[in-house]
């Protein structure tokens, strides 16, 4: 319940501070930036694997916003809009960068939990979340660490649910081999 | 890769349990702020402050571009598919228009659009229009066919946004505007084939 309207408290502050920056309010811009730049750089980061190139499409992510601000419905999540930015800033910049690579058959997917049979260091399963090709991880990062759906998640990427449900089966496996233990 | 600051050593059942914030190693709004005060006017949130006048501006274009697809079809009606031009009772197109289109945008007028005299002229003439259609050839037909789907769109734009603000007067004048010059193709084009000539 406390919960409850503390968030609705911080969403209720949150579209303020929108209201203004879109009125052209940099300072409550920055408001939302430090609000947000945490989560949006951890998503870039965990997507590109490169800090600098990381902090270019975080900064790119809220040159965008900025500009795109206006056409921002308030009832919807601040958060996920933001991600969903960042995704495509981060899928441009590795598109200019090299090949993409080719996508799996689809094939069916199911509803992990993501539960490591033994507890496992942070720096070590970043390191193997790190290591999964790009397509698995993009579907890793944002399903099992973002906990969107598999259905939004596709949508960011810009792939097909099944493909999405595919590439998660790929990381989970590609996870279990490097860390030696079983991903359920 | 840099991870989450003070999660280091620490262990974990779930990926679900990983941080989803990661702390830039510096400061990234400074960069920001110094590209958002080099972008160009047009580029700034404040573009987005009055989505409401926006929207009216675009309707005020879409209902304008109607218009003038709809006086571009009237002229080629009587330039181009009477032989001869406008000539004996093909009428100019002002004055073709239905007498309750000459007065403005009241509120009676508003009524008129919903009145079933109306309605049954206008299906008839879109009846005919659609006879008329078939005969025509493929660049006319385009034409004409081109000049009611941009009132078509035109119309439903408006009928939505005035959904979201029925008193807003600038669009209930652009809807009637829009009904008008839907009228105005459908009689041109009804009384070009009046005249007997092909088209």
């Amino acid at each position: 319940m406390a919960h409850a309207q503390a968030e609705e408290t911080r969403v209720d502050w949150e579209s303020a501070l929108v209201q203004r920056a879109r009125g052209g309010d940099q300072r409550a811009f920055e408001r939302l930036y430090r609000e947000h730049a945490g989560r949006v750089y951890g998503l870039c980061l965990r997507m590109t694997r490169d800090a600098q190139l990381a902090e270019d499409c975080t900064q790119d992510t809220f040159i965008n916003a900025w500009r795109a601000l206006g056409k921002f419905e308030t009832r919807s999540s601040l958060s996920t809009w933001l991600h969903r930015i960042a995704v495509n800033v981060t899928l441009a910049k590795r598109r200019k960068s090299g090949p993409v690579e080719p996508l799996p058959e689809e094939e069916e997917g199911s509803a992990a939990e993501w539960a490591l049979e033994t507890p496992v260091e942070v720096q070590e399963l970043e390191s193997a979340i790190g290591a999964l090709p790009e397509g698995a991880r993009d579907a890793l990062v944002l399903h099992a660490l973002y906990g969107y759906s598999h259905g939004e998640a596709a949508e960011m990427l810009g792939i097909a649910e099944g493909t999405c449900k595919a590439q998660l089966h790929r990381a989970r496996r590609l996870l279990r081999e490097r860390l030696h233990i079983e991903v359920n | 890769m840099s991870g989450p600051t003070g999660t280091n050593g620490r262990k974990l059942a779930s990926l679900r349990e990983l941080p989803q914030a990661i702390e830039p190693a510096h400061d990234l709004w400074p960069g920001i702020e110094s590209r958002l005060a080099a972008l160009p006017p047009e580029a700034s949130a404040a573009q987005g402050a009055k989505p409401a006048y926006r929207r009216a501006l675009r309707l005020r274009w879409l209902a304008a571009a109607a218009m003038v697809a709809c006086v571009a079809v009237g002229v080629w009606i009587g330039r181009s598919l009477l032989p001869g031009g406008p000539v004996g009772g093909a009428p100019p197109i002002a004055a073709s228009r239905p007498a309750a289109i000459g007065l403005g945008p009241t509120a009676f007028d508003a009524a008129y659009v919903s009145d079933p005299r109306y309605e049954r002229q206008r299906r008839a003439l879109v009846r005919a229009l659609q006879e008329r259609l078939a005969a025509l050839p493929p660049p006319a037909r385009a034409k004409v066919s081109a000049s009611l789907a941009a009132v078509e769109k035109a119309k439903k734009d408006l009928e939505q946004a005035l959904g979201q603000d029925p008193g807003n007067a600038l669009l209930q004048e652009l809807l009637i505007n829009t009904y008008q010059d839907e009228m105005r193709v459908l009689t041109d084009v009804h009384e070009a084939s009046d005249s007997g000539r092909e088209i």
